[in-house]
């Protein structure tokens, strides 16, 4: 079982991380975005183990009364976990924004959603002194399932490493409410789209096959001989290379002898 | 005679709070008698530093901490890793064995992790030996990581005649594993439990905890005995001393049974080394 994980041992390491990244540069508070979802659920959990409930503020950002059943799920978590909540409505923002430029095209309106709620969370993270925690799993970084500067911001990731199904294997160790966990993945962007729809694959699929790709770094024609499904392994693969600009820096044009992105080399911990 | 592994987390660049922490550590090892205290790789700089290694670099022969740390190793020896300054714009990636007040050895690393996670071959210059050299605990042997994951450093200081081999790492977990640990504990264990075995020689390793840049540094320290069995083991991303009594006489014994050393020809090696090294592209 490739993607199976001891899940004690990983919240061990993640919580250390967290508290360790946080100490290092002066936090004692980390502040991320509640959905509602498993992904932020999952950290949640792990912050407030990590930092003590008190320390982390979770941001229930909804746009108008499409997720009302998410938001009472995230209120429910973060009671459970004694974590602090501000809800932040989206909707004016967003609404103002697409009365002066309207759009039927639902990825421009989840990505201002997204970097609305990205906004928000820099914004409060000042006020409260915090480190924005981020969320993104390693599905879907390798696939580029998030909005570059919208959900996929933040100032330290400890679930990036971290398949959707081994997401879930933690939350289920974390003992998040069964609510959260039978919930089927949906990025929020429209009423009715769920991941796996959008996607075209489950995650047990695409995380099997993202796991031959990447971590056993076979090659497609490899991963399809195992008995994965031909189609199915040549989007996965076309995903991951198509989204390659939004797992980097952007390219700096290189003109001078050191250049910040090529040879001016340090690490992001340096002097800590 | 008593060895402690100082088990830590570094601070990364100079800032200067690392001497500190050996001289803290330095006073915990003594009160608890031991005769030598191990620290792990690049333990007065932090192991990430990339562009910052020329600033991190000490002289030796003039760098204060060092001196300081020489003089306290008149009650206690200390292991330790630093980068070198090498003098013409090269630096180490260097252990030092600290005894009776002075330096007495210092190895350059010579296998330089590029590749991967790895960048060291982008910062350090290599070292260019294995050698061993006379101390409390006989003759011993200083290895820097990635140099111990290759059968042919610790076959250098088998047959230099290694009772000690002393590895100082920062090596960082990765892989899933069954158990409360990376798969890459496993790794290290692996190789130790092999070189003590065949080399019946005591090997002790010391890695570091903490985080840079996301990597976790597994810790997970311990110390081999000329058996081949495991002596003591420090537990897994978590700060510690911990301590094991290296009874010597255990090698005599060992080897009386066991006797890889005295069969040991090393003219035969070097004899296929060469043929492989002067032969053209293969």
């Amino acid at each position: 079982m490739p993607l199976k994980i001891n899940p004690s041992f990983v919240e061990k390491v993640l919580c250390a991380f967290i508290r360790e990244e946080l100490h290092k540069f002066s936090f004692r508070r980390g502040i991320l975005g509640l959905s509602g979802g498993l992904d932020s659920s999952v950290c949640a959990a792990l912050a407030a183990r990590a930092l003590g409930g008190k320390n982390v503020v979770g941001m229930i950002m909804p746009y108008k009364e499409t997720f009302g059943r998410d938001v009472k799920d995230a209120r429910a978590l973060a009671r459970k976990l004694g974590i602090r909540t501000c809800v932040v409505d989206i909707s004016p923002m967003v609404d103002a924004y697409f009365t002066r430029y309207p759009t039927t095209n639902r990825v421009r309106t989840g990505n201002k959603m997204a970097r609305e709620r990205m906004s928000i969370l820099y914004d409060q993270s000042v006020e409260e002194k915090a480190l924005i925690l981020g969320t993104s799993n390693k599905t879907e970084l390798l696939i580029g399932y998030g909005t570059i500067h919208g959900d996929m911001a933040c100032a330290i990731n400890p679930m990036g490493d971290l398949y959707k199904t081994q997401v879930r294997a933690l939350g289920r160790h974390l003992r998040l409410p069964a609510s959260i966990l039978r919930k089927l993945p949906t990025a929020g962007l429209w009423t009715g789209q769920t991941d796996e729809g959008e996607i075209g694959l489950s995650y047990s699929e695409l995380d099997a096959i993202l796991y031959e790709l990447v971590d056993e770094r076979r090659s497609a024609r490899e991963v399809i001989g195992l008995g994965f499904k031909k189609k199915a392994v040549e989007k996965v693969e076309a995903l991951i290379v198509n989204s390659e600009f939004k797992r980097k820096m952007p390219p700096i044009a290189k003109i001078s002898a050191r250049t910040v992105g090529h040879d001016f080399l340090y690490s992001y911990d340096r002097n800590r | 005679m008593k060895v402690a592994l100082a088990q830590f987390s570094p601070h990364l660049g100079v800032i200067g709070k690392n001497p500190e922490i050996h001289f803290q550590t330095i006073v915990r090892a003594r009160r608890d008698k031991a005769r030598l205290v191990v620290f792990p790789e690049l333990s007065l700089s932090g192991y990430t530093l990339m562009d910052l290694v020329p600033e991190a670099a000490l002289d030796p022969a003039r760098d204060p901490a060092l001196k300081k740390l020489a003089a306290a190793s008149r009650a206690i020896d200390i292991a330790l890793g630093f980068v070198e300054e090498g003098g013409r714009g090269l630096f180490y990636n260097s252990a030092a064995y600290l005894s009776a007040g002075r330096i007495i050895h210092i190895h350059r690393k010579a296998l330089l992790p590029t590749g991967g996670m790895f960048e060291e071959g982008k910062f350090f210059a290599p070292g260019k030996s294995f050698r061993t050299f006379a101390s409390l605990f006989g003759k011993t042997g200083l290895m820097v990581c990635r140099d111990f994951l290759n059968s042919g450093s610790s076959y250098a200081l088998f047959s230099g005649g290694a009772d000690v081999i002393i590895v100082i790492s920062a090596a960082p977990g990765r892989g899933f594993a069954e158990g409360a640990a990376f798969a890459s504990s496993r790794m290290w264990e692996l190789m130790a439990e092999a070189v003590s075995f065949f080399s019946t020689a005591f090997v002790v390793y010391c890695n570091r905890v903490g985080f840079e840049d996301g990597k976790a540094f597994a810790g997970g320290s311990f110390i081999f005995g000329p058996s081949g069995s495991r002596l003591v083991k420090a537990r897994e991303m978590e700060e510690e001393l911990v301590l094991a009594d290296l009874r010597l006489e255990d090698i005599r014994a060992v080897r009386k049974n066991r006797t890889f050393l005295r069969e040991n020809r090393p003219e035969v090696v070097l004899r296929s080394l060469k043929g492989i090294i002067d032969a053209p592209e293969d």
